[in-house]
């Protein structure tokens, strides 16, 4: 053992610190565990307080590249190869099946983990600024949305690729959704799809979307929230308990930088004199964090590849266009909306207001402008932010879940209820038999 | 605390322990090096299976079904070759015809694997391979790195480190025409007889 | 203590990574297809000896038409096909009837275009497709026709004949489609409906109706399974029992007749094929009566042997009625006196030791025998006969 531990140490810790400072430095000056704080915030690892849901999402989007380069060079983008590479994939491709089976699993995990991050940020009014010096929690809230929107444009893209029935007519009725813009609608479409039916084009152009542009967005993006957590000086709870020692020691805000998970702008990475309370509240990053994220990536990995060996993706008939299946839906995660404009035409004497206009540009459109702007209208006072369901906030939070959990029972009615002609149907109620050639 | 030794050591164990090995001191003994033990295969097992996904994602990388042209390729009924030599684009392929005898030489240059072309000599002329002297009308010349082949394919000029390849040729039973078998390389002195 | 709680989480963890990564391998390298090459190995060595067992393909084979889009994976576990001696073994490893694959052979064909299935698939379940979802093409054999109660249940895999053979009148082999088309005559469905271009306009066009989707149908009326095969087979019997405004006649049509019909309409579907597919179809420049009539004249005639040697590539016989495209020779049909007042010396002299162009070609291009020259030497002289009778015949 002692042997092992001398390699070990050999390998990748030749150096044994002999004091904070130099433990401090120690970080600072290795690359990877640079990414990190020299000491973090017990109450930050905790798993009650984030559920780690954000690390969650960056997990499953380094696993989604991954599984994607992967992907990559066995996929051909081309009408006429692309079903067919997918078949191979499935049936010829060594282990291809559990890649694209993980692919996909990651990919409809990661919507549902970045909305529920949203949540969890949400109604712990994370987006809210606390105590220390240059905060600009509003604004990581907004990087946030866009990276929500990010991952809903990569698994939408991504729904294309196969050139099957189930991807062709969910990208019709996704890509229909977006025409009921006002005024700009059928020329987003147009340019989407390079053209007015979903052909070579569409494909090439999802194609690139989906395996260049959206992800290199998503990365920049994420760099930049989690820079702004660091600037911010880590998580919100940070900030209660920083008020909550200030209340019992009154010291100096400025001076607890290194205690709120990360290095105040401006200062030389030297550690700076550490407060008593240190001792209790923060634990080295390294390795304490280290581990967590190493079992919060595992765990990550465990489930995807559970739920990969369990459930297999589905591959329809080759796409169709002069057949609609029935019922055609959109990706479960715009099912909401397709509920929405199903069920949103307004009829006001002779005048008509599409439903696509009402549910699936105004209602989305209000819904992420409300988001957006939320963290500059909400007016409650320090103390609740970075906790849950502060008492304060009861009643945005109320508002928050029920919008959320109308959304999230849309998505269910549209997933299990709906049946042919979009007639509901209750999960028991069987469902007319489908016809078939044969 | 200021300048405290920082020690992993020295600090409680419940705030600083070390990556991966549990305080023995904190268990009773048994059990202790049981829970270290059932960890240590924990860790081992995890390792090998990351491993396992890693390879799978390669293993995906070597196809098992290829998309190529077969290796045994029908060429033409014999009797539509023309005196001499004949060159198949799409194969790469000479086919010569001497009479009722036929053999196929690569047309690939074994140096970098270009197409190499074939000269017509304005003359006939005299070379000695190996121990033979012969007359050929024909050369070989490759145009990426100017390697020269005579007519049987023997590399006498340039980069190619050996003759060109010769194919062997058979005739299909079924419909009587010419297959050339390119798993099967023969020697200079192959010649089909039809 | 939370930081030995993680270790702890993150061996167990590791354990159950281990397992599932277990499972996947174990699902990789025991797919059903491997047991079924096994199995036929044993086949082979108890049947053949080990020494043919060494030939046995093993993992998974393809054949790949890229003429037709397909790509048929079938014959990694049928794996008999092509042999010989097998008719008696199993299914899958059965030897294929071998008539049809000689002018279907299996290398330009494949499989599925004949029998239906997914070529894609190395699974039975989805290589059949009898009862999956998401694949339309089933394998048209005994276990599909066993779900309709059909009376002749192999006689399905016909309609995949009449995707290439549907311009034939009778196609060997496909009796039941042939009844088919025969009945199509008979009852004159083209007072009313379009087939091929051709018929009227009374009931819908059925060029192409085997494309029609499933859901273009009504199924109300129907009992059992809802398919379009179904839908067409209770039609046929009575038109009126599907479609109750119809004006279609009930033509009293049994079991037999109503399954050849179904399955001939069925067949009707746009399918593109390479030229050298379609049975029939001219694509070579066929030449004119006339110009067959001149060349079976110089192959047959006395000049014959001319033609067979390439002579007339050069040179035109004007006696013996071989005409030549190039005419850079002189006409033979002088050669007997016209050798001896060119190179001064006798025809025979002259083909046996040739002087000029003519030592090149008959060195290089067209090597004589003896007793060929000897021919050739017989021949002339003919021919200068033949000229001389012409000349005193016309005179």
């Amino acid at each position: 053992m002692a042997a092992e531990r001398t390699i070990w140490e050999r390998m990748f810790w030749s150096w044994r610190p002999e004091s904070s400072r130099e433990a401090g430095d120690a970080i600072v000056r290795n690359f990877l565990l640079h990414w990190f704080p020299a000491k973090v915030l017990r109450e930050s690892l905790s798993f009650r307080y984030s559920l780690w849901l954000g690390t969650i999402a960056a997990v499953l989007f380094f696993l989604l590249t991954g599984t994607g380069v992967v992907l990559m060079f066995l996929y051909v983008p081309s009408v006429e190869r692309a079903y067919a590479s997918v078949k191979d994939i499935e049936h010829v491709i060594s282990f291809g099946w559990f890649v694209r089976s993980l692919h996909r699993i990651a990919a409809h995990a990661m919507v549902a983990i970045v909305f529920l991050h949203m949540v969890r940020v949400f109604v712990t009014g994370a987006y809210k600024n606390g105590v220390a010096a240059d905060q600009n929690r509003p604004l990581n809230w907004i990087i946030g949305i866009l990276l929500l929107l990010a991952t809903l444009l990569l698994s939408f893209t991504g729904y294309l690729l196969p050139w099957d029935q189930l991807a062709y007519w969910a990208i019709t009725v996704g890509t229909s959704i977006a025409t009921a813009a006002p005024w700009i609608g059928d020329d987003i479409r147009f340019l989407l799809l390079g053209g007015h039916e979903i052909a070579q084009n569409a494909l090439l152009r999802f194609y690139v979307l989906h395996c260049f542009v959206l992800p290199a967005a998503v990365l920049i993006l994420f760099s930049w929230h989690m820079w702004r957590v660091r600037k911010d000086g880590g998580l919100a709870c940070a900030d209660r308990l920083a008020r909550e020692q200030k209340r019992e020691w009154a010291a100096p805000i400025r001076s607890k930088t290194y205690s709120l998970l990360g290095i105040a702008r401006g200062r030389t990475i030297h550690v700076e004199t550490a407060v008593i309370d240190e001792e209790e509240h923060t634990v080295p990053a390294s390795p304490v964090l280290v581990r967590r994220l190493f079992l919060v990536v595992l765990g990550t990995l465990v489930a995807t590849s559970l739920l990969a060996l369990v459930i297999r993706a589905p591959l329809e008939e080759p796409a169709n266009p002069s057949v609609t299946p029935n019922p055609a839906k959109a990706p479960w995660y715009f099912l909401w909306l397709q509920e929405l404009v199903a069920l949103t035409t307004v009829r006001i004497s002779s005048y008509t207001l599409n439903g696509a206009f009402v549910g699936g540009v105004l209602i989305p459109g209000l819904l992420i402008l409300w988001l957006a702007i939320w963290p500059y209208l909400d007016k409650s006072s320090v103390a609740s932010v970075g906790v849950w369901f502060p008492t304060e906030r009861r009643r945005q939070n109320l508002v928050f879940l029920l919008i959320a959990a109308g959304i999230l029972l849309l998505i269910l009615t549209g997933t299990f209820m709906r049946g042919p002609y979009w007639e509901f149907y209750w999960p028991w109620e069987p469902w007319p038999e489908i016809p078939r050639r044969f | 605390m200021k300048n405290a030794k920082w020690h992993r050591r020295s600090a409680s164990p419940s705030e600083l322990p070390n990556p991966g090995v549990p305080d023995v001191e904190t268990g009773s003994g048994s059990s202790a090096s049981r829970r270290l033990f059932l960890q240590r295969v924990g860790l081992g097992a995890l390792l090998a299976g990351l491993f396992g996904h890693v390879s799978a994602w390669v293993r995906s990388l070597f196809p098992n079904v290829l998309y190529e042209e077969p290796r045994r390729i029908k060429i033409g009924r014999p009797e539509d070759f023309a005196e001499g030599g004949t060159f198949l684009e799409e194969r790469r392929l000479f086919v010569f015809r001497e009479r009722n005898t036929f053999y196929a030489i690569s047309a690939t240059c074994t140096h970098l694997g270009c197409t190499v072309k074939m000269i017509l000599l304005p003359q006939p002329k005299r070379v000695r391979i190996g121990e033979q002297t012969k007359e050929e009308r024909y050369e070989f010349h490759c145009p990426c790195h100017g390697s020269k082949y005579y007519g049987d394919g023997t590399n006498y000029a340039g980069p190619a480190p050996r003759p060109l390849v010769w194919y062997k040729l058979e005739v299909a039973p079924e419909d009587g025409q010419l297959v050339v078998n390119l798993e099967e390389t023969v020697g200079q002195d192959f010649r089909l007889t039809v | 203590m939370d930081q030995r709680r993680d270790v702890t989480w993150i061996s167990s963890l590791g354990f159950v990574l281990f397992l599932l990564m277990g499972v996947a391998y174990w699902r990789e390298w025991r797919p059903e297809w491997k047991a079924y090459q096994a199995e036929f190995r044993e086949l082979v060595v108890r049947r053949f000896g080990p020494d043919r067992a060494a030939h046995v393909p093993k993992g998974v084979q393809q054949i790949w038409i890229p003429q037709l889009g397909r790509v048929d994976r079938c014959v990694t576990c049928h794996l008999g096909i092509e042999w010989k001696g097998l008719e008696n073994a199993p299914h899958p490893y059965r030897t294929h009837p071998p008539e049809i694959l000689q002018k279907h052979p299996i290398t330009r064909f494949g499989c599925t275009i004949c029998h239906g299935g997914q070529g894609y698939a190395t699974d039975m379940r989805s290589a059949h497709a009898t009862r999956i979802e998401h694949w339309e093409e089933p394998l048209l054999a005994a276990e599909l026709g066993k779900t309709y109660l059909l009376s002749e249940r192999k006689a399905l895999l016909q309609i995949n004949c009449n995707i290439c053979h549907r311009y034939d009148r009778e196609t060997k082999g496909a009796e039941l489609i042939n009844y088919a088309k025969r009945l199509v005559r008979e009852k004159g469905c083209r007072a009313c409906h379009k087939i091929n271009g051709r018929g009227g306009v009374i009931g819908p066009d059925l060029t192409y109706v085997g494309d029609k989707s499933p859901e273009q149908y009504d199924y109300a009326r129907l009992g059992g399974v809802k398919s379009v095969f179904a839908w067409h087979i209770a039609h046929f019997k009575n038109p009126k029992a599907m479609v109750a405004e119809t004006v279609m006649p009930n033509f009293n049509f049994g079991s037999r007749e109503a399954q050849a019909l179904a399955m001939l309409v069925m067949s009707w579907k746009r399918v593109t094929l390479p030229v050298e597919y379609l049975p029939g179809a001219q694509w070579a420049d066929r030449p004119t009566p006339e110009e067959l009539e001149r060349e079976q004249r110089m192959l047959t005639g006395e000049g014959a042997f001319f033609v067979k040697k390439g002579c007339f590539v050069c040179h035109e016989v004007s006696s013996l009625g071989i005409e030549s495209a190039a005419k850079i020779g002189p006409d033979l049909a002088n050669a007997y006196v016209d050798v001896q007042s060119r190179f001064g010396k006798t025809l025979e002299d002259f083909l046996m030791n040739p002087t000029g162009t003519m030592a090149v070609v008959l060195a290089t291009q067209i090597p004589l025998t003896a007793e060929e020259k000897r021919e050739a030497i017989e021949t002339l002289k003919l021919a200068y006969r033949r000229k001389l009778e012409r000349e005193t015949g016309l005179r």
